[in-house]
């Protein structure tokens, strides 16, 4: 009898391979790890899609600026809430809003702040730039 | 004596298949909405620094151009679509012709021709450019604006830019 579980012994500790514990110690780290790397690479996406999506914005904005600079200082009141230049660029951020905002007069200059929204108002980005009333008359 | 069978059960084949496809729904699941904006989004070329340099310098060019803004012709180039001439003053009170050639694919010429006849004064070419467009804007009270656009190659626009003359 004696015999028999010594015999038996010895071959449960001849036999190859991974007990439970170490195979699910195995299974948590590679989790971890697969885990961490995930959340990483999900992030970066995000990040580079706001960068993006700030570029189409930027490229809107600047194009903006460029007719408002050249508005006359008396028409600036009068020259409207909506972008002048085209939005084609704005396309893929739809739904968007593309608005101007002209400041009161103070000694001169007024603000025009050009700002565009997406995602629900959760991204905005504008640009203020300074209009001088110069006296002059047509800058051409 | 045990007899060891080769292979795997149902069982541990189904679990096995169980937790591969957890871990694909959850791939699938995370990457959902970076595939639905990859769809959406164009290509980012202003991150590409030879795009950018492109842009900057033929911003600089149009902003500075005077007299006769943009000439029909220098030398074998003609104004058009994909070339945009542009009349600028250099720093000693010399007209200087910028030609850009957006004709080749993949690659933007800057070529300067200063005199007349022009002779040329200096060439800069960027490579791993999209094709660019050029376009007229017609602005109230003013010289006519540039618009540069291009498009990738999923036929989305990726760049739309407007230049405007400066007043001098």
């Amino acid at each position: 009898m004696s015999l028999h579980i010594t015999d038996y012994n010895r071959q449960m500790a001849r036999q190859r391979g991974f007990s439970l514990i170490e195979v699910l110690i195995a299974l948590l780290v590679l989790a971890i790890v697969i885990t961490t790397t995930m959340a990483m690479f999900v992030e970066r996406q995000k990040r580079m899609q706001a960068a993006s999506e700030t570029i189409l914005a930027y490229q809107a904005i600047a194009n903006e600026i460029e007719l408002r600079r050249r508005i006359p200082y008396g028409s600036l009141e009068g020259s409207g809430t909506n972008f002048l230049s085209p939005t084609e660029i704005l396309g893929p951020l739809t739904p968007y809003a593309a608005t101007v905002a002209v400041g009161p007069p103070e000694n001169y200059v007024r603000p025009v702040t050009i700002t565009v929204r997406w995602r629900g108002g959760q991204r905005v980005e504008r640009i203020t730039i300074t209009r001088v009333d110069t006296g002059g008359g047509s800058l051409w | 004596m045990v007899k060891r069978e080769r292979g795997f059960s149902m069982m541990e084949i189904v679990v096995v298949l169980a937790i591969f496809g957890i871990f694909i729904w959850i791939i699938v699941v995370l990457t959902a909405d970076m595939r639905t904006w990859e769809k959406k989004m164009p290509v980012n070329f202003m991150t590409h620094p030879e795009v950018s340099a492109v842009v900057s310098r033929l911003r600089r060019d149009v902003q500075d151009a005077c007299c006769g803004y943009y000439p029909a012709s220098e030398n074998e180039w003609v104004q058009g679509p994909s070339t945009l001439i542009v009349e600028t003053l250099l720093e000693n009170n010399t007209l200087e012709y910028a030609v850009w050639d957006f004709s080749k694919a993949g690659e933007v010429t800057r070529i300067a021709f200063v005199g007349n006849p022009g002779k040329e004064r200096s060439r800069w070419t960027a490579h791993g450019t999209p094709t660019f467009k050029i376009l007229s804007f017609d602005v109230e009270k003013g010289p006519v604006a540039v618009r540069v656009q291009a498009i990738d190659q999923k036929g989305k626009l990726a760049i739309d830019q407007i230049f405007q003359p400066r007043p001098h």
